[in-house]
């Protein structure tokens, strides 16, 4: 009698984490990039005015951002490792630092806004700050949830959740590092 | 220099990300919204294969590589375009 036989692993196998996690990054990455695509058209209409924008925005401010949100995602990353190997007190140590650099990351973008606001720049100052503010204030709000998603996970002691909340934390990364260079630093 | 990759591809990423900060303060030269875009590319890669766990899974890395290139792409166009 032969041995009965096993199913192979599936292309779905062999994704790391949750697939549900995954159709929400591959959505997220749709969204950003077509609404960084429209940025970039509507750029083509206005070079001057959208250079002139620009030079308004806090470079310095976002580049710090960039290392505190990539930093915060190695911390997660750490955390799901920790998870794995049931170290829950490393696993809350590590997510509680990747969500206080998250909170960082909200603080110096509220100072950001709060020096535009200053400056008399609203969303319908021009046409680069609808995209400035409609684009970095979704990627906030994913930011938000991030922190909150981190701290849910931190609670449970069950290695795939971490995966999971690690997984949006880093997808929130992902979109800042297409954002960052396309609102901030290209002239 | 560590062998953890996770520490590599943070260290990597900092340090791309400092450069890319670098390269505005520089006078503006032919192709720097491409070098930009191009640096976007590596990090986006590095936080797919080493955070996101894509390294393991080389149909889907292939995958996701390709997708976000071609965003990367396109915006890189429209840049060069302006």
């Amino acid at each position: 009698m032969s041995a009965p036989q096993q199913d192979a692993p599936g292309l779905l196998d062999e994704l790391p984490g949750e697939v549900m996690m995954w159709v929400l990054i591959v959505s997220e990455l749709l969204v950003f990039g077509a609404g960084l695509a429209a940025f970039m058209a509507m750029r083509l209409t206005d070079p001057a005015g959208f250079a002139e924008a620009q030079a308004h925005l806090h470079r310095a401010g976002a580049a710090l951002n960039t290392v505190v949100l990539v930093t915060s995602g190695l911390l997660a990353a750490l955390a799901v490792r920790a998870a794995e190997a049931g170290r829950e007190a490393r696993k809350r140590g590590l997510l509680a630092a990747a969500m206080a650099l998250g909170v960082v990351f909200l603080i110096v973008k509220g100072v950001e806004y709060a020096d535009k606001a200053g400056q008399g720049i609203g969303m319908e100052t021009h046409t680069f700050f609808t995209f400035y503010y409609l684009l970095t204030g979704f990627h906030a709000a994913h930011v938000i949830a991030g922190v909150v998603l981190l701290a849910l996970v931190a609670v449970l002691r069950d290695p795939r959740a971490t995966e999971t909340g690690a997984a949006f934390w880093h997808m929130v990364d992902l979109v800042w590092v297409l954002l960052f260079p396309v609102i901030y630093l290209i002239r | 220099m560590t062998r953890d990759p996770l520490i590599r591809a943070w260290g990597l990423l900092v340090g791309l990300s400092a450069a890319g900060a670098a390269i505005t303060h520089m006078p503006d030269f032919t192709g720097g919204a491409v070098l930009i875009l191009a640096m976007a590319l590596v990090k986006a890669r590095l936080i797919l294969h080493h955070y996101l766990g894509l390294a393991g899974a080389p149909s889907w890395r292939r995958g996701f590589d390709m997708a976000v290139a071609a965003v990367c792409l396109l915006l890189g166009a429209l840049a060069v375009a302006a």
